[in-house]
């Protein structure tokens, strides 16, 4: 790990005057930037510590009127907080399967949502793209955990966060401060499809911070993940819906796929699907079909078609039915 | 011929572990923990290419940085780098932060070369050469009789391809030591490895100094399973560094990455299998053509078929593929693990084929010329019935109609665990009643300073808790190097004849102080001396009529005390969910023999430590090699995939030893439970699901690709 200067500031105006100096970065929980800074593939010369400023933290509002995370809020207190429970089951069940007790407990909203990718060339060194002598190592090599959505493009790593994903389908948005004042923004749009390397598949930009996320009522609402190990493991796919009902029909929907794409991935193809029927379990296989309907997997990772195509599924069903046909006893 | 007690009082008994609160309370101190005064952090350069020539190194920056004491050059100019972690120099500093920024000021210019790390790679016609002479290298092929006719006329027969890949040793601890020099001619080490007594050598050789000038302490170790045998370079630079740093010690740890790229591996193995058998459901012919690769090392030597060696007629080829990727060591029972999968696969196949139960098929074709087939006939049903064979295993494929299958699964397995002459132990009995054992042995989980304590206590009539049982250090009588399960069959005998021998010597001094007894009337028993039947003074005071003569007794193996070979078999419980590939295990049956069990509660903790370790090889592991730059994908603990406590399933372990079992000795048993839990779990997952997933490890890709190529051979 490079030398770098440290701060610790208590309010959000001292931390982006110290946040404006060049190459420094934003310190919460520290479980994704402390283990990229080890690697040499962050090397900040400043790095600030936010996470006891107290403006950034807690949980605010109700189910009625939304909810409000403050930034530096930790995993652990949203999956202790009944009222999220309650509320947005897919926040819930999305957040309580991130890490271990002990990552949830030191990692933050913030912290989650602005992470970098786990793809293992960008860890390695390669960039975010993963190219070497012009040419993608992701597409000749290992892409068993790509992307398989927009593989024609050059960025197959896949978003990192499952925080993001159970966000997006809430319909949440975030609030950044930076040098210039604040700005709320949907949180599908902190992340992007980056074109080259060197561009950040992060919108907040260098001396911005993430303070706020604020989430509007929900409809019903849940996440399904699948993954290999049962203990602490990153979800090969997961996704969040959220249903506003009118009656038995569905009025609105919103489903988005995590592990697929660069980015978190709003399916638009199952929510055309179910916007308009009356819910079923079929109706939720059908939305799971479209899904995948546009994937282009990679050379290793075709098993994820088949998988989202399930996640997508349960997770309608879990939002509506609660307890899945999966589900033993 | 020595003989153990026939009534004893403290073998066979579960006796918890001396050091086993130090260890959970976290007061033990392992070799990484050691800080002596004046340590220097070391650190290694190691190769980002998996295949590169060393041109030009330049030290001078990293010599000059703040807190820089010794940088040593491993690979000078010309030297060639076989794989992405090979050693190039190495830095002892003040900080271990100081010692990683002054690896990184080294300035290298490589020529870096074209590489092979896949076996498609190596074998590939025209392939970059990992050595001169070519990457393929023909193993040991067998053949027995005529396998070609015997298949042609088999009624049923299999024909599959099936993979295990290549998995790292992970050990929890990483390989290193710390060592520091007095003066000219002492050096002290504390080092984390199998092999107290040969590490010591390791470093005298380096540091030019003789054996006894040495000395290396393992008071405890964070895991070997057959990787650290040796000082390795690592090791040997630690000493050179710390003799130019003027003697101070310097702490040498590799990290994860070089861990698991450059300190072993166990190699994988592929083979493409026919097997046939008669109407019967006997075996007749076994044709197999295998390929593996350990890096720069040697491959898998597959034994195939397996257990069921009394196949008429098989033939066996295979090849080691070398490849630019650290070379593999030995890794828990080497060459088992594979072999049980790539035979229990295929042999499960085939009685699907026939229709057959596959635990029925399995008994019909043990080897009648094996010792070990009575002890699989007594076993086999002791774990059926744990498991549940009759009650719940469906044939494949007849498993539900819902998503969650759940399937049943076993597998067979065999291992030596001999013990060997030409180790000592020493016992002292102090006139203070104390009891010294020492030996230059260690405990890598083996439970080997329990079990030395609970024979000198069980001779002397005394608890293992009265023993000082010390181990881990180079400079006691010559001991066993853990491997091969050897460690408990080579020690417990010389254990035995030094405390039995310092016993009688102890009998012949004190005998006339109690009303003239004879040698031969006394005994020990319940911390008393007795004497024609009556207790006459306990051990304490029978020790303090030595007066200022300790007992001292150096002890040699014995015959009659310890044996070898044994088998072993395992069930598997497994859910799995079709459309999502995940696969759960729900429960594994274990049932070992081991013969002469002498701490029950350690002997039981080293089978559910096997069982953990192959749960990982049959659902986690395993080493992801990139084609294009040869690295490592995965040299860490979040893609290297390992158990967590969710992931463990309900263990149940049996101790198969009835009398005649006891009377074969003492047997090693830390290898044999690790052997067939992957074949056992593999197993499963294709009776829950209705295919065959050939490659391992049962992860939702391969469960889901097995899926989706049945589907599109309209088989499932």
């Amino acid at each position: 790990m490079k030398a770098f200067e440290y701060a610790a500031p208590t309010t959000v105006d001292a931390a982006l005057k110290l946040l404006g100096g060049p190459n420094a970065a934003a310190l919460a929980g520290g479980t994704d930037l402390l283990g990229r800074a080890k690697d040499y593939v962050t090397s900040p010369d400043r790095v600030v510590y936010v996470k006891e400023i107290k403006e950034l933290g807690g949980i605010t509002g109700d189910a009625k009127s939304g909810m409000t995370l403050g930034a530096a809020t930790p995993l652990s207190e949203i999956v202790h907080h009944s009222g999220i429970r309650e509320a947005y089951p897919a926040l819930w069940q999305a957040t309580s399967e991130i890490g271990s007790i002990q990552i949830r407990n030191m990692s933050t909203v913030g912290g989650n949502l602005l992470q970098r990718p786990r793809c293992w060339y960008f860890r390695a060194g390669f960039g975010l793209l993963g190219m070497k002598d012009g040419q993608s190592l992701v597409r000749a090599g290992d892409n068993r955990y790509h992307a398989i959505f927009q593989t024609d493009g050059d960025a197959l790593f896949v978003s990192p966060s499952s925080l993001a994903v159970a966000l997006i389908a809430l319909d949440a948005s975030a609030k950044v401060r930076g040098p210039k004042g604040e700005r709320t923004v949907k949180v599908e749009e902190l992340y992007r499809v980056p074109r080259r390397e060197g561009e950040s598949e992060l919108t907040v930009e260098p001396g911005e911070l993430l303070t706020h996320v604020m989430i509007p009522a929900a409809g019903k609402n849940g996440a399904y993940e699948a993954r290999q190990k049962q203990a602490q493991d990153w979800p090969l796919v997961m996704s969040a819906v959220n249903l506003t009902m009118q009656g038995d029909t569905i009025s609105k929907a919103r489903v988005v796929i995590y592990g697929v794409a660069p980015i978190p991935w709003r399916s638009e193809a199952a929510e055309r699907v179910l916007v308009g029927k009356k819910f079923s379990p079929e109706v939720a296989a059908e939305a799971g079909t479209a899904a995948v309907e546009a994937a282009r997997p990679l050379s290793m990772n075709a098993y994820k078609v088949p998988m989202t195509r399930t996640v997508v599924k349960r997770a309608l069903i879990r939002a509506v039915q609660g307890k899945g046909y999966w589900e033993e006893g | 011929m020595a003989e153990w007690p026939a009534s004893p009082s403290v073998i066979g008994k579960r006796i918890p572990r001396l050091d086993g609160l130090l260890k959970a309370s976290g007061k033990a101190k392992y070799p990484s923990d050691v800080h002596p005064k004046g340590l220097l952090f070391g650190a290694m350069l190691y190769s980002p290419h998996a295949h590169a020539k060393v041109k030009s190194i330049d030290t001078k920056t990293a010599e000059k940085l703040p807190g820089v004491k010794a940088v040593l050059v491993i690979a000078g100019p010309g030297t060639t780098l076989r794989y992405h972690g090979d050693d190039i120099a190495a830095v002892a500093a003040e900080t271990e932060e100081q010692a990683r920024d002054a690896i990184r000021a080294i300035k290298i210019e490589y020529d870096v070369l074209p590489h092979v790390v896949t076996e498609a790679q190596s074998m590939a016609e025209g392939a970059p050469e990992v050595f001169k002479g070519g990457n393929v290298k023909k193993g040991r092929g067998q053949t027995k009789g005529k396998p070609e006719d015997a298949m042609a006329s088999a009624a049923a027969t299999i024909e599959a391809t099936y993979t295990v890949p290549m998995i790292t040793h992970v050990c929890l601890e990483t390989h290193g030591l710390t060592v520091g020099l007095e003066g000219e001619k002492k050096a002290t080490a504390w080092a984390s490895t199998q092999n107290v007594y040969g590490i010591a050598g390791d470093l005298a050789q380096a540091l030019e100094l003789d054996r006894g000038d040495v000395t290396v302490y393992t008071e405890f170790m964070g895991g070997g399973f057959g990787s650290k045998f040796n000082a390795d370079v690592w090791g040997t630079t630690a000493a050179k560094l710390s003799k130019m740093a003027g003697g101070r010690p310097v702490k040498m740890f590799l990290d994860r990455e070089q861990e698991h790229c450059a300190a072993g591996n166990r190699p994988s193995a592929t083979a493409h299998i026919k097997m046939g058998a008669d109407r019967e459901g006997k075996i007749v012919s076994v044709i197999a053509e295998g390929h593996s690769t350990g890096g720069v090392g040697n491959g898998t030597n597959m034994i195939l078929p397996y257990v069921y060696r009394g196949v008429p007629h098989y033939s066996v080829g295979q090849a080691n593929a070398l490849t630019n990727r650290g070379g593999s060591r030995a890794m828990r029972a080497p060459n088992h693990p594979q072999s049980c999968i790539l035979t229990e696969a295929a042999v499960d196949d085939l009685a699907e084929k026939l229709g057959m139960d596959p635990l029925e098929f399995r008994l019909k074709n043990l080897d009648p010329g094996s010792p070990m087939t009575p002890i699989y006939q007594a076993e086999i049903p002791i774990g059926a019935e744990l498991i549940g064979w009759r009650e719940k295993r469906k044939p494949r494929g007849k498993t539900g109609t819902g998503p969650i299958r759940t399937g049943l699964g076993m597998a067979l397995h065999t291992w030596g665990g001999g013990g060997n002459p030409g180790k000592q132990v020493s016992c002292t009995i102090h006139p203070d009643g104390s009891v010294d054992i020492k030996t230059a042995t260690q405990d890598i989980g083996t439970g080997a300073r329990t079990i030395l304590a609970m024979i000198a206590a069980e001779i002397l009539g005394l608890q293992p808790t009265e023993i000082n049982s010390l181990i881990g250090n180079s400079s006691y009588p010559p001991g066993q190097p853990s491997g091969g399960s050897t460690t408990t069959p080579t020690m417990a005998p010389p254990c035995y004849d030094a405390v039995t021998k310092a016993r009688d010597a102890l009998f012949k001094k004190v005998a006339s102080a109690f009303n003239n007894a004879r040698p031969e009337d006394l005994s020990l028993k319940q911390g008393q001396l007795w004497a024609g039947g009556e207790p006459v003074a306990s051990w304490k005071e029978a020790c303090r009529k030595l007066g200022t003569s300790p007992i001292s007794v150096t002890g040699e193996f014995v015959d009659g005390l310890s044996s070898t070979g044994v088998g072993g078999c395992q069930f598997a419980e497994v859910s799995v969910d079709l459309e999502t590939g995940e696969v759960k295990v729900k429960k594994i049956v274990a049932i070992q023999d081991s013969g002469l069990i002498l701490d029950l509660l350690t002997w039981e903790s080293q089978v559910y430590g096997g069982v953990i370790m192959g749960l990982n090889y049959g659902l986690f592991e395993e080493v992801v090699m990139d084609p294009t730059s040869g690295r490592m994908l995965n040299p860490d603990m979040e893609w290297y995939k390992l158990a967590g406590a969710s992931d463990i399933p309900e263990i149940v372990v049996r101790a198969y030893s009835p009398p005649d079992e006891k009377g074969r000795q003492v047997i090693g048993v830390g290898e044999p439970p690790t052997i067939s839990t992957a074949a056992a779990i593999g197993n499963a997952v294709s009776n829950a699901i209705g295919v065959r997933v050939t490659e391992w490890p049962m992860s939702p890709r391969n469960v889901l690709n097995a899926l989706a190529t049945a589907s599109r051979e309209g088989r499932a």
